[in-house]
C-alpha cells in the first residue's frame, strides 16, 4: 500500500476499533489524504522534529500563548500544534456548516422565546423546571429586546464524528466561545513550516473571520446609529484567553477595552480615550454574564461597566453575545435540541445530537446510577471540560463517589453514552512518532440581523494523551489546521 | 485611543530606552576601564560605583567593598531590583502586551523575542563572561525595536506617544549618563595628572551616548568637558543629544495637540517652553554650573510626564 517506504507512518499502530480518519477499516488511506500521506512520507522522522521545533518557538516568539492556573503561580505555555492537518471535504462540510447554521438560529429563536413567551414551556415542549432551575437563565433578561433580534451573535459548536462515520453534536458554546484565533494561527504556522503542502490542495481560507464578524455584528447596531463604534471587551491581560482579544480587537481593527476604560453616563456607554469620552455602540464582550455590570450582577466585579446592563435595556448598546445565552448552552437543554430545531424551523435536525439521560428524571437516573461503567457523567452548568467522569476509565471507588455526587443534586448531572471520537495521525514528541489520538471539531458560527457566516475551517483538538477523549486546553489538548476544501 | 493604553504604550517607549542606555551604561564602563589611562580609571571599584551611580543607587560609604558579580547581576538580572535590565525589559513587554491590538504584529514580535532572551539569559553566565554579549544584544534588539516602531506602525498618535516616551526616556538617561560622568571626572581628576576638562572620562561618556566618532568629526579634537558637554546637550544634530530629545518631542507633541493657539496649561506649551530655553543657550552657561543644569533638566522632564500624564492619560 505504499507504506513500506513511507518512514514516517511505517511504525504508525492502527487500532481497527477506532475510526481513523486518515485509513478505512481495512488499513487502506482515504483518497482525500493520499497525497498528503505521500507528501509528509518524503520526509524523515528527523525533518520532522526539526520542522517541529521550528512551529513552537515560532509560537513562542509570536506570544500565541496561554496560561495554565495552578496554586502556585500561573505559567505561560503554548497550545501544542500538530503539523499534520486534518481534511474535510465539500460534501461533508456542506452538512456541518448548514448544520451549524440551522443551530445556531434555533437556539436564537429559542432563547427569544424563554425571554419572552416562553411558548415552548407552556405547550409542555420543554419543562419549566428546566429552565427556572438553569444557573445560568438571567431574570433580568426578560422581556428584553436585543438590538437586531439576535442573541447567540457568535457561536462555537463542538462536533465529533462517531466511529458510525457520522458527525455528531457534543455541545454548543453560546456564551463566549473561544479558540477562533488558534485556527487563523495553526494555519499561519503550518504555512510557514510545510508550505508546499498546499500546492496540492484548494484549500479555503480561514482569515475572514474577522471582517466577517465586525460585519454582521454591526447589522445588529442599536437603533438609530449610522456608523457604530465597536469595541472589544476583555477582563484584562491576564486572561488566559487574552491573545485572542487582541488579535480580534486588531484585525477588526477596533479598540480593546478594559471595564475601566468604560463609563455610563445618561444613558449611553463611553470609552476613556486621549481625546475624551466616545460613545461606544457594540460591545463585543469576552466576559462572562455575571461580570458584566456590578450593579446589576455580581456587585464585586471590578471588570465590567457600572449601569452598563440598564444602557442595554434601553437599547442603546449591542452586547455581542446578549447576556443570559447561557441557558440555552446548559448541557440539559442540549438534549432537546431535536425538537428545538422542529418546533421553531420546522425542520429535521441536520447534525445528530447525542443521547441524553437526564438524572433530573428518576427512571433515567436509575439506568445512569446502574450503567454508570459505560457512560460519561457531566455536570450541566461547567465549562472548559471541568468535572466530567468518564465511566470506563474510573475504579470502583470512584464509580461510588461519582453516584453520591449525583444521588446529591441529580439535576447537576446528565450522562451520555461513551461517544467513541475519531482519531488522527498526531505527532508525538515523547515517542518521535505518529501515533493515533483522538480528535474533535469546533466550528464558529456567526449570526447578523439577516445573514450568517461559518467560518470555513474550524479549530480540530487533539487529546495528547494515549486514550484520552478530552480535548480542551485547559486539560492539556493540542490543535490542528483543519482544511475545508474546496471540491 | 484609550487613556489608559495611552499611558502604557508610552511607558513601553520609555522603559525599551531605559534597557538600552544602561546596557550601554554597564558596557562601555567596563571595557573602557580595562586599559584607561590612569589607575582611578582603571579601578574595578570605582567602575562599579559608577554603575550603580547612574542607575540611581549612588554608594555613600567610600570604603565599602563591592563585589563585581554582585553589582553586576543587581544592575543587569535581578528581578529584584526594580530598575534593573531584565525589570525594565519584563515592563516592556508588559506594557506592550496591553496595547498589542494596536501596535503591529512585528513590533510586537521583536518585544517579546527581546523578553525571552533577557529572561532566559543565564545570570551565572552574566557576571562571570557573559556581560559583552548580554549588553550588545540588549542595544541592538532596542535598535531593531526603535526600526519597528518608526517603520511598521501608523504614524498618528499611537506613534507620537511612544515616540514621546522614547525621547522623554533618553534625554532623562543622557542626563544621568552626564551627571554620573561628571561625577566620575570630578573624582578622577588629578590621579594621574588628568585635569578635569581634558578627563578620560569624557571619551568613555561620549562612548556611552554612542556618539564618539561622529563627536570627531564634528570638532576634529579631543573631547574636553566643553566639547562633549556641548555635543550632548546643545547639538541639535546629534541624536542623543538633549536638545534632538526636546525637538522630537516637540514635534510628537503636536500630532497629539494641533492647536495653534497654545493654551499656557497645555503640556504642549510646556514642551515647547523648556524646548526654547536651550535652544538659545550658551554651553558656558552651563558648564559652569553642570549640578544646577542637571537638576533643571531632570526637574523640567518630570514636569512634561507628569503634565501628559494629566492631559492624556488620566481622563
Amino acid at each position: 500500500m505504499g507504506n513500506i517506504e513511507n518512514q514516517i507512518f511505517s511504525s504508525y499502530e492502527r487500532n481497527p476499533d477506532l475510526f481513523d480518519e486518515i485509513y478505512d477499516q481495512e488499513g487502506t488511506i482515504k483518497p482525500v489524504y493520499q497525497k498528503l500521506f505521500d507528501i509528509y512520507g518524503r520526509h524523515s522522522i528527523q525533518d520532522y522534529v526539526n520542522l517541529n521545533a521550528k512551529a513552537k518557538s515560532s509560537f513562542f516568539n509570536q506570544g500565541i500563548t496561554f496560561q495554565v492556573y495552578s496554586e502556585k503561580d500561573t505559567q505561560e505555555k503554548i497550545f501544542p500544534f500538530d503539523l499534520f492537518p486534518r481534511i474535510i471535504d465539500q460534501e461533508e462540510w456542506d452538512i456541518i456548516e448548514k448544520g451549524a447554521i440551522q443551530r445556531s438560529r434555533a437556539l436564537n429563536l429559542f432563547l427569544w422565546d424563554v425571554y419572552h413567551d416562553k411558548k415552548i414551556i407552556r405547550e409542555g415542549i420543554i419543562p419549566m423546571d428546566l429552565i427556572s432551575t438553569s444557573a445560568n437563565y438571567l431574570p433580568q433578561m426578560v422581556g428584553v429586546n436585543p438590538p437586531g433580534g439576535i442573541y447567540n451573535h457568535i457561536s462555537g459548536t463542538d462536533i465529533i464524528k462517531h466511529n458510525d462515520g457520522k458527525y455528531y453534536v457534543l455541545e454548543d458554546n453560546i456564551r463566549c466561545p473561544s479558540g477562533v484565533s488558534y485556527v487563523i494561527c495553526n494555519r499561519t504556522a503550518l504555512k510557514r513550516a510545510l508550505f508546499g503542502v498546499f500546492n496540492h490542495y484548494q484549500t479555503y481560507s480561514v482569515t475572514n473571520y474577522a471582517e466577517n464578524l465586525l460585519d454582521l455584528i454591526e447589522t445588529t447596531k442599536p437603533k438609530g446609529v449610522d456608523i457604530p463604534v465597536t469595541v472589544v471587551i476583555t477582563p484584562g491581560m491576564y486572561n488566559s484567553a487574552f491573545y485572542e482579544h487582541s488579535y480580534l480587537a486588531k484585525t477588526m481593527g477596533v479598540e480593546l477595552v478594559e471595564g475601566r476604560d468604560m463609563f455610563v453616563e445618561n444613558d449611553f456607554v463611553y470609552m476613556k480615550t486621549i481625546r475624551g469620552p466616545v460613545k461606544v455602540d457594540i460591545i463585543y464582550r469576552r466576559i462572562d454574564d455575571l461580570f458584566i455590570d456590578p450593579l446589576e450582577f455580581r456587585a464585586d466585579s471590578a471588570l465590567g461597566i457600572p449601569g452598563l446592563f440598564s444602557v442595554y435595556k434601553k437599547g442603546n448598546v449591542t452586547l455581542a453575545n446578549a447576556p443570559g445565552t447561557g441557558v440555552a448552552d446548559d448541557k440539559a437543554v442540549y438534549t432537546y435540541m431535536p425538537e428545538i430545531i422542529k418546533y421553531y424551523l420546522g425542520e429535521e435536525p441536520l447534525l445528530n445530537n447525542v443521547h441524553t439521560y437526564h438524572c433530573s428524571r428518576p427512571d433515567e437516573l436509575k439506568y445512569v446510577l446502574e450503567n454508570i461503567a459505560s457512560l460519561v457523567v457531566k455536570p450541566v452548568d461547567e465549562a472548559g471540560g471541568y468535572g466530567i467522569s468518564i465511566g470506563n476509565k474510573l475504579s470502583k471507588s470512584e464509580i461510588e463517589s461519582v453516584k453520591k455526587q449525583i444521588k446529591d443534586d441529580p439535576r447537576k448531572y446528565v450522562a451520555q453514552p461513551i461517544m467513541s471520537l475519531s482519531v488522527h495521525p498526531t505527532y508525538i514528541d515523547e515517542s518521535h512518532s505518529f501515533e493515533q489520538r483522538h480528535v474533535d471539531l469546533r466550528t464558529f458560527t456567526v449570526l447578523g440581523k439577516d445573514r450568517e457566516f461559518v467560518l470555513k475551517g474550524g479549530l480540530t483538538r487533539v487529546a495528547l494523551q494515549k486514550g484520552n477523549l478530552i480535548v480542551n486546553s485547559s486539560q492539556g489538548g493540542g490543535s490542528k489546521d483543519t482544511w475545508v476544501l474546496k471540491q | 485611543m484609550l487613556a489608559r493604553v495611552a499611558n502604557n504604550l508610552f511607558w513601553m517607549g520609555r522603559y525599551i530606552e531605559r534597557s538600552e542606555h544602561i546596557s550601554r551604561y554597564l558596557n562601555v564602563n567596563y571595557f573602557s576601564s580595562l586599559d584607561a589611562p590612569n589607575l582611578m580609571s582603571q579601578d574595578r571599584q570605582f567602575v562599579l560605583r559608577s554603575m550603580l551611580f547612574m542607575v540611581g543607587e549612588p554608594v555613600v560609604d567610600e570604603s565599602r567593598k563591592l563585589k563585581e558579580e554582585e553589582v553586576l547581576f543587581r544592575i543587569g538580572l535581578n528581578p529584584e531590583f526594580p530598575f534593573s535590565i531584565i525589570n525594565n525589559v519584563k515592563h516592556a513587554r508588559e506594557n506592550a502586551n496591553s496595547a498589542r491590538d494596536l501596535i503591529s504584529t512585528e513590533l510586537y514580535e521583536s518585544i517579546n523575542k527581546f523578553y525571552h532572551y533577557v529572561l532566559n539569559y543565564p545570570s551565572e553566565v552574566f557576571v562571570k563572561n557573559g556581560l559583552h554579549d548580554f549588553t550588545v544584544n540588549v542595544s541592538e534588539m532596542s535598535a531593531i525595536l526603535r526600526g519597528k516602531i518608526r517603520g511598521t506602525l501608523l504614524h498618528d498618535a499611537v506613534y507620537a506617544i511612544i515616540m514621546m516616551g522614547v525621547n522623554i526616556e533618553r534625554a532623562t538617561q543622557m542626563t544621568r549618563m552626564i551627571n554620573s560622568k561628571y561625577h566620575d571626572a570630578l573624582c578622577a581628576q588629578g590621579s594621574y595628572g588628568d585635569k578635569f576638562s581634558n578627563s578620560f572620562e569624557w571619551t568613555t561618556l561620549l562612548k556611552c551616548a554612542e556618539s564618539y566618532d561622529m563627536m570627531r568629526r564634528f570638532y576634529k579634537k579631543t573631547p574636553t568637558s566643553i566639547s562633549t558637554l556641548e555635543f550632548l546637550i546643545l547639538n541639535p544634530n546629534c541624536p542623543r543629544s538633549v536638545m534632538n530629545s526636546l525637538n522630537q518631542v516637540f514635534g510628537h507633541i503636536k500630532i497629539l495637540d494641533p492647536s495653534k493657539a497654545y493654551n499656557k496649561t497645555s503640556t504642549a506649551f510646556l514642551i515647547g517652553k523648556v524646548r526654547a530655553e536651550y535652544q538659545y543657550k550658551f554651553i558656558e552657561e552651563i558648564e559652569g554650573n553642570i549640578q544646577s543644569f542637571i537638576d533643571d533638566i531632570l526637574q523640567s522632564l518630570t514636569e512634561i510626564s507628569q503634565k501628559m500624564e494629566k492631559e492624556f492619560f488620566n481622563y
